[in-house]
């Protein structure tokens, strides 16, 4: 009986024992809410691909396009396709200066993704600390940081992002703390507000009762408790971080034109646009909209799985 | 009918009329009015104001000047009919009679008085005419006969003349304001101002009284559309009829197009590469390993091996889309001043290297590029291309490119009222149309109240050089100036005082059936655009 029943049930078995466990793990359980959109996986496996390219750049790309020994601006304007002088292809054309457009656009990825991660990053450091302080503080303390978050959302990103280059002057450097600047505001209200929630509720009372420290209670027993939305807004607000710097390197003030992101390859492909030479502007704009898009969906997902009440 | 109706009754009047004289009036019917798409915007309809190719533009088509340039700026008489120099220090203007203002005022001497004394006083002007009338006294001998008199013998004085637009005495104190209004924009010219709207139109309406060639075109509407593809866009679509500065990128495809009709012609500005002569470190120039090294752009082998190593017929062909003629000297052949002897420097890579190593920098050194991106034709894709050549002789040169407004200003007085930049690129258009202007502002030792170097940015000094460019200033033999001017622009190229790059070639497009003279001081002027 037992031996004609195990080979039945073998299958069943199996199929379920390996996600016993995992989903017993919160992250397992994250995983497996996540796996359940099939466009949600591709597009981590997309924003996987774009990452690793980024990465990997110097060792994908034919051509270093930062290294003006090796960009002729003899080879400049070429079709998807030609070849070049010194022998390779240039499969996706090149641009206004020489620049092989594969290798542009994949050094560009890498300005792009490391000003949208660094810029996000920051921010979210600076708006999570005045958000979870003014939330546990609260008074006037609360009232004067919660004014000037209103004030700073008040005005577009982008107008403040341009008059702080404006001042700074160009390069990566200021472009991050424009960024920076114009974000914080975002992470500082979101914090803000789950952590008023939580500043309410018995454990917090609990840890005040014990004396526990006013750092230790806000980082390790409020924090914790607010970091699925910040997650969340963090995803959003990198990819949104990464169309500023484009818009900002189109309008010209971003990064010095030897070094262009993917906004200021857009930004020399859009002189061309009545040309016929649309591939200057056409393939770097179709890799911001795929990472945009990859950053997006993958953070619209995160908020689908961790937001309590969307849960079924 | 009301007020406003009237400019479609006239077209249908005029439609009649076509209808009824036939064939022969069709053209000048069609070509009622004129619009045009300008890359820049004049910043006032005060044409004292400012002192720039976009407001001069405008100006002209309102206002005469005593004497006005043509299309190769060669003077020709306006205002003034005659005019010599009657002694050493004094020039005889006769001016012409019968002429009056837009509003019906006669032009007269008392007219030139009052232009000469409210030119160079405007009010909060960011560049003014104090250049062209300081030093200068006008006299009126009889309403139409004047004396301008110097305190040296001045050669210069028909072409400084030649720039002043010449207001009415009855609107001597008019503010700027009244000029951007139309309360005193009242002049000679060929057309007659009707309405200034900033950043959207200027409307001008033809002067049937004028003295010379009255322009075929009725109206002329002046729109600014300052993106490049935006403009290009008007053009084709129709909105305008003409636009100036063709983008190069849309040049072959414009030329394919048969709705289309492309004017092009070499300008008067030479786009250069200034250098710091003076600093003995300068900021912008390090050795490859970024450690401090003496100033290498003192040393006349190392801007030659930069001259050598920069490929001009490249950044023609490949940069400026055929839209340049690479340059040797200070303006293009055919200029007065210029010297037969100069040539554009030959691409020769191995040539600069060997130079460089001569000079003792075998490896190269590292140089910061700068330059305006929205002042010149391709001018951040100039610095690119220049920066990708002289890497690969050896010198690691990175550029940074700004507004225009911002490295003017950084490049003139941008380290404590002294120049801040070591390698730039800039322009220089001869408003004189002659090697004087470029010499005395660009080369000339640095001494703004001498009003000598007053743009010499790489604070270039040659005494020698000076001292026959002075002598041809006060030279007022044209054959003896033509040829000290040619000698003192083959000293300052010799020594590369600055680096040419190239001479500017304009393009204009009109719609098919237009015709456009281009002119070599870039200007846009709607009186000389023609119908079939």
């Amino acid at each position: 009986m037992s031996t004609a029943e195990l080979p039945g049930a073998e299958p069943a078995a199996d199929a379920a024992v390996p996600l016993q466990p995992q989903a017993e793990t919160p992250f397992g359980r994250f995983v497996q809410a996540y796996v359940e959109s099939p466009l949600a996986v591709f597009a981590f496996v997309l924003l996987v691909l774009i990452v690793g390219a980024a990465i990997a750049a110097p060792w994908l790309a034919p051509q270093n396009p930062y290294d003006l020994a090796q960009v002729s601006v003899m080879d400049s304007r070429l079709p998807p396709g030609a070849v070049s002088m010194d022998g390779y292809t240039f499969w996706l054309g090149t641009d206004g200066a020489g620049r092989d457009l594969w290798s542009a656009i994949l050094y560009g990825l890498r300005i792009s993704l490391t000003v949208g991660a660094l810029s996000g990053m920051a921010a979210l450091l600076i708006g999570m600390v005045v958000g979870l302080f003014a939330a546990y503080v609260g008074g006037r303390t609360e009232n004067v940081l919660m004014r000037v978050v209103d004030l700073q959302l008040s005005i577009p990103a982008v107008l403040i992002a341009l008059i702080l280059l404006a001042v700074l002057g160009k390069g990566l450097d200021k472009i991050i703390i424009a960024l920076i600047v114009a974000q914080w505001a975002y992470y500082a209200r979101t914090v803000r507000s789950s952590a008023l929630v939580e500043r309410r509720k018995e454990y917090v009372e609990a840890a005040i009762c014990l004396g526990l420290s006013r750092g230790r209670i806000i980082f390790r027993h409020i924090l914790p408790n607010c970091l699925a939305p910040l997650i969340v807004v963090g995803t959003v607000q990198t990819a949104s971080a990464i169309a500023l710097e484009a818009t900002l390197s189109f309008l010209g003030v971003g990064l010095p034109p030897t070094e262009p992101s993917l906004g200021l390859l857009i930004a020399n492909g859009f002189n061309y646009m009545l040309s016929g030479r649309y591939w200057i502007a056409f393939f770097p704009g179709i890799a911001l909209l795929l990472t945009i898009c990859a950053i997006n969906l993958v953070g619209d997902r995160l908020r689908d799985v961790l937001n309590p009440r969307l849960a079924r | 009918m009301s007020r406003h109706r009237m400019p479609s009754r006239h077209r249908a009047a005029l439609v009649a009329a076509t209808a009824i004289a036939g064939f022969g009036l069709a053209a000048a019917a069609q070509a009622e009015t004129l619009t045009i798409g300008l890359a820049a915007e004049a910043t006032s309809m005060d044409p004292h104001f400012h002192n720039l190719t976009p407001n001069n533009q405008i100006a002209q088509h309102i206002f005469d000047n005593l004497i006005n340039q043509d299309e190769a700026q060669r003077l020709v008489p306006a205002l003034a009919t005659e005019w010599a120099p009657i002694d050493d220090l004094t020039w005889e203007f006769k001016l012409r009679e019968g002429v009056a203002f837009h509003d019906g005022t006669p032009f007269s001497a008392d007219d030139i008085v009052c232009t000469f004394e409210r030119a160079p006083n405007v009010p909060n002007s960011p560049s003014g005419y104090g250049t062209y009338i300081r030093g200068k006294t006008v006299e009126k001998v009889d309403d139409y006969t004047i004396h301008i008199k110097t305190e040296n013998p001045y050669p210069l004085m028909a072409t400084d003349v030649s720039t002043i637009p010449i207001i009415s005495a009855a609107h001597c104190d008019a503010t700027t304001e009244d000029y951007n209004s139309g309360a005193a924009t009242f002049g000679t010219g060929p057309y007659k101002f009707v309405q200034y709207t900033p950043g959207d139109r200027i409307v001008l309406e033809r002067n049937d009284d004028y003295w010379g060639d009255i322009p075929e075109f009725e109206e002329v509407v002046l729109r600014p559309i300052t993106s490049d593809p935006s403009r290009v866009a008007a053009l084709l679509a129709g909105d305008v009829d003409m636009i100036n500065i063709v983008p190069t990128a849309d040049l072959e495809t414009l030329e394919s197009r048969s709705e289309v009709a492309l004017h092009t012609g070499v300008s008067n500005r030479v786009i250069y590469m200034h250098i710091d002569h003076w600093r003995e470190q300068s900021p912008h120039l390090t050795a490859k390993d970024g450690s401090a090294i003496d100033n290498p752009l003192r040393d006349q082998r190392v801007r030659l091996a930069i001259s050598k190593a920069i490929d001009r017929e490249a950044i023609r062909d490949r940069v400026m889309e055929g839209q340049s003629i690479p340059a040797g000297q200070l303006l293009p052949e055919g200029f007065f001043g210029v010297s037969p002897n100069l040539e554009a420097e030959a691409y020769d890579p191995d040539g600069a290297k060997a130079l460089l190593a001569e000079a003792g920098y075998p490896d190269g050194f590292r140089m910061v590029a700068h330059g305006p991106n929205d002042r010149y034709t391709n001018d951040a894709r100039i610095l690119e291309a220049i920066a990708q050549m002289l890497t690969r002789v050896g010198i690691e040169t990175s550029i940074d490119t700004m507004t225009n407004s911002v490295f003017f200003s950084r490049a003139s007085s941008g380290a404590e009222g002294e120049p801040e930049f070591s390698f730039i690129l800039v322009g220089w258009g001869a408003g004189s149309g002659e090697a004087s202007s470029p010499l005395r502002s660009l080369l000339a030792t640095h001494d703004p109240d001498a009003g000598m170097g007053a743009s010499n940015r790489g604070r270039y000094s040659n005494p020698e050089m000076d001292a026959i460019l002075m002598e041809a200033l006060g030279t007022v033999d044209d054959a003896r100036r033509d040829q000290l001017l040619a000698e003192a622009t083959e000293l300052a190229i010799g020594d590369l005082g600055i680096i040419p790059i190239h001479y500017q070639v304009n393009t204009w497009a009109t719609r098919a059936g237009l015709t456009y003279v281009p002119r070599t001081d870039e200007w846009t002027l709607a009186m000389t655009v023609t119908g079939e």
